[in-house]
């Protein structure tokens, strides 16, 4: 007799079962796993020393933010972490308005109880706003990601954005993610998980250790068909903005011409794409070898 | 100082070539002996096929991390995917005779595996499916 192995018909839980943790668990045993609803059921002051180490104090130094206090220079970091809910979202916003987010990140517990990363938002504040999120009539575009504001969207690429973003980023995206490592440390986990919503992205991510769940072969089959000879790079036709002939070299070109729906013609779509990171671990994953942003 | 050696690759037969590539370089950079740098390499091969075939059936592929960790005595070799897990069970040795006879026949991949590994184990946790292969070294 020698052990084989087979498929598992179903997905296997890796952390217990949000229901079985407990404060009086996790006072009891250091390797014991934390939900983010575990988090939540602390007091406010207790949370927040949780989530404290999510956000880098250099990022809150850029905004005049004292770390501890997590308020200054008129700013003030928000954290919404309800009792009873699996998600936490932290935010600096523009005091003059609460929907101009400068910084976002958001967590959240998934259905076999690992930790997803829902959003990671580092806006430049003094950085040009581009209405890519509202379309024409004033409608939410999800990013873009359900409607269009092209007239805008043609605006913010040619102001060298990436699809997706408002106004230009400002940086921090190494550090957040450090701390993020630092944080599922603290709560005896050992991976996160993200859907990119972007090119640009899953490219980020890959460059900040990240591997992949879905879509690691898409991604390969991008780069391959951006080639010469390839699908993608002959339909760089310029029939719209976003399909301009050199958008091939580039990250945020690729990245607008597949936000333009260039993929249709491999039969693809950006969707289910997933990806992990194993925390301390960097995947050292490069669809795009020598890449320029 | 323990070092590791990590190359992460999507989940495709193309894969394999450069697994193999980045063992060879890999073991000749720790003069680990070129024999047991052939059995990893051929142990590698059938592990990271199973989960190519299998591991990532309909989905699109996610990655695979092949990953060395050298110790003065040992080198152990994590294959970790993200797809679909496996499970361990007990069965037979596959029938060699069969295999000879050109009858169709399953199992003897992960069966050299054990042939040729000092420890193999398998476990899923929240950083994927781990297969872990142990060579030793040193003579018993």
């Amino acid at each position: 007799m020698f052990r084989a192995l087979r498929l598992r018909p179903e997905p296997v839980v890796t952390a217990p079962a949000l229901q079985a943790l407990s404060i009086e668990q996790w006072l009891g045993d250091a390797q014991y796993p934390l939900t983010i609803r575990t988090i939540n059921s602390l007091a406010y002051d207790a949370k927040q020393r949780f989530y404290r180490t999510l956000v880098p104090p250099p990022l809150l130094g850029r905004f005049g933010i004292n770390p501890v206090l997590w308020r200054g220079n008129g700013y003030r970091v928000e954290l919404f972490a309800e009792a009873d809910s699996s998600r936490v979202n932290i935010s600096i916003n523009n005091p003059e308005d609460e929907n101009d987010a400068y910084f976002v990140l958001e967590l959240q517990d998934n259905a076999t109880n690992g930790i997803d990363l829902n959003l990671i938002v580092l806006n430049d504040p003094f950085a040009e706003k581009f209405n890519i999120e509202f379309d024409a009539e004033g409608k939410r575009t999800h990013w873009g990601t359900v409607t269009r504001n092209v007239v805008e969207e043609e605006r913010a690429m040619r102001a060298g954005l990436a699809p997706a973003q408002v106004r230009a980023g400002m940086g921090f995206s190494r550090q957040v993610l450090e701390q993020l490592d630092v944080f599922l440390a603290l709560c005896a986990r050992q991976a996160v998980s993200l859907e990119p919503l972007t090119y640009v992205s899953a490219w980020i991510f890959e460059k900040r250790g990240f591997a992949y769940v879905r879509g690691h072969k898409l991604m390969d089959d991008i780069h391959h068909e951006f080639q010469p000879g390839g699908k993608l790079r002959a339909a760089l036709d310029g029939s719209t903005p976003f399909r301009q002939p050199d958008a091939w070299k580039t990250v945020r070109g690729r990245a607008w011409a597949i936000h333009d729906g260039i993929l249709d013609v491999i039969d693809e779509r950006w969707r289910d794409l997933r990806m992990v990171k194993v925390v301390g671990k960097h995947a050292g994953v490069e669809s795009f070898p020598g890449a320029i942003y | 100082m323990r070092e590791n050696f990590i190359l992460t690759r999507a989940a495709e037969l193309d894969a394999l070539g450069a697994f193999r590539a980045f063992i060879a370089k890999t073991c000749k950079q720790l003069g680990i002996p070129q024999q047991v740098a052939f059995e990893l390499q051929l142990a590698c091969d059938e592990a990271a096929t199973n989960v190519i075939q299998h591991g990532y059936a309909g989905m699109n592929p996610g990655s695979i991390m092949l990953e060395l960790c050298p110790t003065p005595n040992s080198i152990t070799m994590i294959l970790t995917d993200f797809g679909h897990p496996f499970e361990p069970v007990e069965t037979d040795v596959p029938d060699a005779q069969a295999l000879l006879q050109d009858q169709p026949t399953t199992g003897f991949g992960l069966y050299f595996i054990y042939s040729t590994m000092d420890d193999v184990n398998y476990y899923t946790d929240e950083q994927g499916n781990h297969l872990v292969l142990v060579k030793n070294l040193t003579k018993d």
